[in-house]
């Protein structure tokens, strides 16, 4: 192109005027180059082109030549609508290959508008007619995508497109077909909005990695399980577990473990029985296995896990590959039934428990005795603090003070033990043997703690309760104490969640229809929990007896239950959600909002969201507008920066109630993550002015901040504090000091050693987890909910274990500062005592002179172990020093000046070396790195949670850790667990299960 | 030489004679033909390339466009003139630099000032205007078109009618023609706002005919709304009296109260 250039295309337009075609012609093209400096003056003579579009005697090339022109003319006027049809009408003169914004913005338009038509016509299954000629451009575009390696580009647009036939072609082709896979379903569970699509994106997905030489058998399955195919898993784990390979059976119980992670309980049962069993006689062992499933309940739970005698006597006299098979399938399936990670994650938590005593003797010493409210908060912060961990000291050591405990308080203080024992499936029924119901007659006992034990039976057995469930059932028919039935069906609910068992179903119902206000909302609660994401037509059933009934708690019960019968439906739901945000009834409405928090539980999808707000700020009762906020929480969980920046601004609604649900869907959907953000929202409302929202705020900040260090957020250091100063708070109102008691059980819940958890780490969402929380914000009407939170705990630890299901002796590193993801320290008595002073000083010093010695002889495998005691323990030391200077003066000098000196002799590690099984924080998973020469090789990169090892070492010995079962140690000080760990290399001796607790009495 | 230039050369040489014999059908059919060989040069607008004849052709092709306008003029064809004064263009603003100045430029430039007066379009007119430089404006050929257009605006008509025989060449004197009547129809316009009725004698001379047959035919064909009655020419019909709208006050007042009574009403 010369320097010289045209200034005006006047020229060129004149010559579209000329009678010769062939001048119009050379117009026209030259006009095309021009136009994107031109189009002002062109845009006057569109008309003139458009007729020599339209002009039928004009050659089809020079049509398409002007159509070209005028769409590029309206493109430059913002006119895309038009630019977009006279583009259609160009033809192959629109070159999709053009790198130009003009190019770019139609072709965006082009697939939108392709992609809406497309989406309308499959959602309202008429024929909506499709320009071919939008296709045929949607269609050169994605080859092109295709051809030029843009693979992702591709499957973006495919999937946006609805064209599944193209999806397949581009993955296919594409040089990395795992890793497309890969990426394709992260997009079709974050941008694909429709569930049926979405089911069909997967269906495809899973087509073809089976297609695939060598198929991610863990992506398959997880495709698999969110598309509830069973047989499908069933078949893959089979093969591998068939194979001859170590390694593939190796796989074979990693995707179990993954599988269980989900927690879908009926999935995960349907896919266990669809397990073909071996051929010969090994059956008898299979058999054996299957009993578990049988409602009786039976002690084989115990042999599955430890029992390995019997296996090889039968596999001698069966065909050794049938054998080998029988042997992992009896692993599988009890992977498969859960009982294998219970057992784990409760020897972990045991083996870990970190949780500190102390902060409860405060609390219980501040609090009132004759405040029932606080008292009991104490005792839910106490059972949260421990749950899981079969640590009740505690309570034992506090009998007198806990048996002020009573009514519904006393149920509470019993269902507690549920939640501290849970997962201990074994010992469950023994442990609760005491405060049980006996014998069907209603024994001597108060029908409060006996009610409390059933519900503490649910909680133990929770989404396992294969083998409690029949002993619930017949407590529920036989007793018409309407405390029992509440307990019961709790307890019901949450050992048969999702199975939706009819006849359990039944039994319920027959509660319900008593029309007996405590017993019916329990059973509404529970018939949600058996039908959760059922979408049966029993929600009509209940909804239509929530209208009948006079009894709010009923009808609040059945709301909440057809909430949860639609969890995770999605537009399945649209119908009830309609229904029953319509409805008269505030409650029902408040149901409604439920729904939609379920339905759309971790989707962020936006009519969801906007459905919300809209009933957040326009409802005229205030429990709807709370529940509607906090429902946000639920809707967004799956992209947690989001929501501080969505509630802002309900946050600080005038309205109070929209301020706490503001509050709790931070907590929600923000748990674990310690999000800046959210921790700045929320420190605010810490201090509101209304009591309860500050309840509200305080819990969700416990929430939020769990398992989160002082060091990596100092505002976490800061949070206890303002806990211990609300909770010693002479003149605190009652509310937010429970908000402040609970907070402190949540933050340090599970011994320290839980996050609360709404994703599995593959992104599926946890069911029980999400359904746990959603009960539990309905502790605002009923305390004994609180318990549900623990359903959403789930441990923070890595596990590896071998092919024997045992816990290898295994290292690996943590590349980051220690101090980054330590326990929080102990806290220790603050006292005026002098007493006190001397121990200090003598600690301190010692401390300092181990240090030294150790530092000599530091060895990196047990620099991890050490360094975290001494340092936990000097550090107590310094604590207690400033501890002691702020109540004396005096004392400053000697303490001041030792502590400093011991934080300089001491620079810290960058790096810690972590001993399966080990804590490891959500924050820390990035830091994780495997030592390079292992003895064991993880089958699956994953940071945390239950990894299969492989040995590449086979015939040495195994050295195992975690041996230690919970036993029923007096007291578990800080670090006495840890020290016993690791040290003896024995079996695994499940027998030693801890001794049930010693019976308490109340004295009612 | 290369052979379409040569081809484009001879057609050329063709067309002016044909120009000369004042044959101007056949100059017409040349031209269209000399157009479409004319695309073929990659020298031209809009490419401009930088060909070995690109001096020439540019010459050239200006020559021929200059020809088309003057061609458009003699067949009184202002739509073709417009045309051709566009595609002509080019060549005298982009190419300044590339080709000795045409001595046809002013005179085609001045035309075309011409025809926007008398087109009465003004604006366009001004625009052209400020697009020359100064020393072009005192080209007789340009200030002849400036000072009609100053006469034009001022109302001298007969400034402007006189200067016909001061046209700088013999093309102008078809939109001096031209432009004759456009001042007609501007004084009818105007008398026609002014007066009710005129007498012919009176109407011949503002009108500036110089038969009565002249001035009725004109009022036949241009103004059928005229009525030629009685010695005068009555301009009364085409004055229709668009019938005032009436504001509808008092009901505006009664509306206007009410809301102010409701107002009180509600506070």
């Amino acid at each position: 192109m010369a320097a010289v250039m045209v200034s005006s295309a006047g020229g060129l337009l004149a010559m579209l005027n000329e009678p010769q075609a062939s001048l119009k012609h050379h117009a026209l093209s030259h006009l095309n180059n021009l136009v994107d400096r031109f189009w002002p003056e062109i845009s006057t003579s569109v008309p003139i082109i458009e007729s020599l579009y339209e002009d039928e005697e004009f050659d089809l090339h020079q049509r398409q030549l002007a159509a070209l022109l005028v769409s590029k003319v309206f493109y430059y006027l913002g006119e895309l609508n038009d630019s977009l049809s006279y583009a259609l009408g160009a033809g192959p003169s629109f070159d999709v290959s053009e790198d130009t914004d003009y190019v770019h913005t139609l072709l965006a338009k082009a697939i939108d508008e392709y992609a809406s038509l497309r989406s309308k016509a499959l959602e309202s299954n008429d024929m909506v007619d499709i320009d071919p000629r939008l296709e045929a451009i949607v269609e050169r575009m994605l080859e092109k995508c295709i051809t030029d390696g843009k693979y992702q580009q591709a499957m973006g647009i495919a999937i946006e497109c609805r064209r599944l036939d193209k999806l397949e072609e581009a993955i296919t082709k594409s040089d990395n077909v795992q890793g497309t896979l890969s990426y394709c379903i992260n997009v079709s569970h974050s941008f694909v909005n429709r569930r049926e699509y979405r089911h069909e994106v997967l269906t495809l997905l899973v087509k073809v990695y089976q297609k695939l030489p060598s198929p991610d058998y863990l992506s398959i399955c997880q495709c698999l399980m969110f598309l509830d195919e069973p047989q499908g898993v069933a078949t893959i784990l089979e093969k591998l577990l068939r194979s001859e390979s170590k390694d593939d059976a190796l796989l074979a119980l990693q995707i179990a473990f993954d599988l269980v992670e989900n927690e879908h309980q009926a999935f995960l049962l349907s896919v266990r029985d669809r397990l073909p069993a071996p051929k010969t006689r090994s059956v008898e062992v299979v058999q054996a296995v299957e009993t578990t499933t049988a409602p009786t309940e039976n002690p084989s739970g115990d042999v599955q896990m430890t029992d390995e005698t019997p296996a090889p006597t039968v596999v001698l006299e069966t065909d050794p590959v049938d054998a080998i098979y029988a042997e992992r399938l009896k692993k599988i399936k009890g992977i498969l039934s859960g009982e294998t990670s219970i057992q784990l994650t409760l020897q972990f938590l045991y083996s870990h428990n970190k949780s500190d005593l102390l902060i409860l003797k405060t609390i219980k010493q501040s609090v009132e005795m004759r405040n029932s409210v606080c008292h009991s908060a104490t005792i839910y912060a106490n059972a949260i603090m421990h749950a899981g961990t079969t640590v009740d000291t505690f309570l034992r050591e506090n009998l007198d003070w806990l048996s002020r405990a009573t009514n519904w308080a006393k149920f509470s203080a019993t269902a507690g033990l549920g939640v501290i024992h849970r997962g201990h499936l074994q010992q469950g029924r023994s442990l609760m043997a005491p405060y049980l119901p006996q014998g069907g007659a209603g024994g001597g006992g108060s029908p409060y703690s006996e009610g409390g034990a059933l519900y503490a039976l649910g909680l133990i057995h929770a989404n396992h309760g294969e083998g409690i469930k029949q002993f619930l059932r017949d407590s529920l028919r036989s007793t018409n104490v309407e405390v029992i039935q509440h307990g019961a069906c709790l307890g019901l609910g949450l050992s048969a969640i999702g199975t939706a068992d009819e006849e359990i179903y039944d039994d319920i119902k027959s509660v319900l229809y008593t029309d007996s206000a405590v017993a019916g909302e329990a059973a509404g609660i529970s018939m949600g929990l058996l039908l959760v994401g059922t979408a049966t037509e029993k929600a009509s059933e209940m909804l239509a007896y929530a209208h009948e009934t006079q009894h709010e708690k009923i009808i609040r019960g059945l709301a909440l239950g057809i909430a949860l019968t639609v969890y995770g439906r999605e537009e399945g739901a649209d119908t009830l959600i309609e229904q029953m945000t319509r409805d008269q009834d505030p409650i029902i409405r408040y149901g409604g909002m439920y729904a939609l928090a379920l339905a759309y539980s971790g989707t962020a999808n936006n009519k969801a969201i906007r459905q919300l707000l809209h009933f957040a700020v326009s409802d005229v009762s205030d429990d709807v507008r709370r529940t509607a906020v906090l429902a946000l929480g639920f809707v967004l969980y799956s992209d947690p920066e989001q929501t501080p920046r969505i509630v802002s601004l309900l946050s600080e609604s005038y309205n109070p109630h929209v301020r706490y649900g503001a509050a709790l869907a931070v907590g929600i959907s923000c748990a674990g993550t310690g999000l800046s953000e959210a921790i700045s929202l929320l420190e605010p409302l810490t201090s509101d002015v209304v009591d309860f929202v500050r309840q509200g705020a305080l819990i969700a900040m416990a929430m939020v901040m769990v398992q989160i260090s002082e060091a990596s957020d100092s505002r976490v250091g800061a949070f206890r504090r303002q806990l211990e100063k609300i909770i010693l708070d002479k003149h605190e109102d009652t509310m937010s000091k429970m908000g402040a008691i609970l907070a402190s059980g949540i933050l340090d819940a599970g011994g320290r050693n839980v996050t609360i958890r709404l994703l599995s780490k593959t992104k599926h969402d946890k069911v029980t987890a999400v359904i746990g929380l959603a009960v539990f914000s309905q502790f605002w009407y009923w305390y004994p909910l609180i318990y549900f939170i623990s359903l959403a705990f789930s441990p923070t630890a890595f596990i590896g274990l071998n092919y024997d299901l045992k816990v290898p002796k295994f290292e690996f590193m943590s590349h980051a500062k220690p101090s980054l993801f330590e326990y929080p320290k102990p806290t220790t008595v603050a006292t005026a005592n002098t007493a006190a002073k001397l121990p200090t000083a003598v600690l301190s010093t010692s401390v300092k002179a181990k240090a030294r010695a150790k530092k000599e002889a530091e060895q990196k495998a047990n620099a991890e172990k050490t360094s975290g005691a001494e340092k936990s323990v000097s550090e107590s030391a310094s604590e207690k020093g400033k501890g002691s200077t702020e109540k004396e003066g005096d004392a400053m000098q000697v303490d001041g000046t030792s502590t400093v000196e011991k934080k300089a002799a001491e620079p810290e590690a960058a790096f810690e070396i972590l001993v399966n099984p080990a804590r490891v924080v959500p924050a820390q998973e990035k830091y994780i790195k495997l030592l390079e020469d292992s003895r064991y090789v993880p089958v699956k990169l994953a940071p945390s949670g239950f990894v299969l090892l492989k040995d590449l070492r086979e015939h040495e010995p195994e050295v195992l850790s975690l041996t230690d079962a919970p036993t029923s140690t007096t007291s578990p000080a800080a670090g006495a667990a840890a020290a016993t760990q690791g040290t003896t290399a024995s079996a695994m001796a499940v027998d030693d299960e801890p001794q049930p607790p010693q019976a308490f009495e109340y004295a009612s | 030489m290369d052979p379409q230039l040569t081809e484009v050369s001879q057609q050329f040489e063709r067309f002016k004679a044909a120009f000369v014999r004042k044959d101007y059908s056949t100059c017409s059919d040349l031209l269209s033909r000399l157009k479409v060989l004319l695309t073929k040069f990659t020298s031209l607008p809009p490419l401009f390339e930088n060909t070995p004849n690109a001096a020439h052709e540019l010459t050239l092709a200006r020559d021929i466009y200059e020809h088309a306008v003057v061609l458009s003029v003699k067949t009184e064809d202002q739509d073709a003139f417009e045309r051709d004064f566009f595609q002509l263009k080019p060549y005298y603003v982009d190419a300044r630099n590339r080709l000795p100045p045409s001595p046809q430029e002013n005179l085609i430039l001045g035309l075309n000032l011409l025809r926007l007066l008398v087109q009465n379009r003004i604006a366009e007119f001004h625009t052209e205007l400020e697009l020359l430089s100064s020393a072009t404006l005192d080209n007789p050929c340009i200030k002849h078109a400036v000072e009609l257009e100053q006469s034009f605006m001022e109302g001298a008509y007969n400034r402007v009618l006189s200067a016909r025989q001061t046209a700088p060449d013999a093309t102008y004197v078809y939109f001096m023609d031209l432009l004759a009547k456009t001042i007609r129809d501007e004084i009818a316009g105007c008398s026609e706002k002014a007066y009710d009725y005129v007498s012919i004698s009176d109407a011949r001379q503002m009108l500036l005919f110089s038969s009565d047959q002249e001035l009725l035919a004109y009022v036949n064909e241009e103004h059928r709304e005229w009525e030629v009655k009685e010695g005068f020419v009555v301009f009364q019909k085409a004055k229709e009296t668009a019938p005032c709208k009436e504001i509808p006050s008092l009901q505006l007042i009664n509306q206007t109260l009410s809301y102010a009574r409701e107002l009180e009403r509600i506070v």
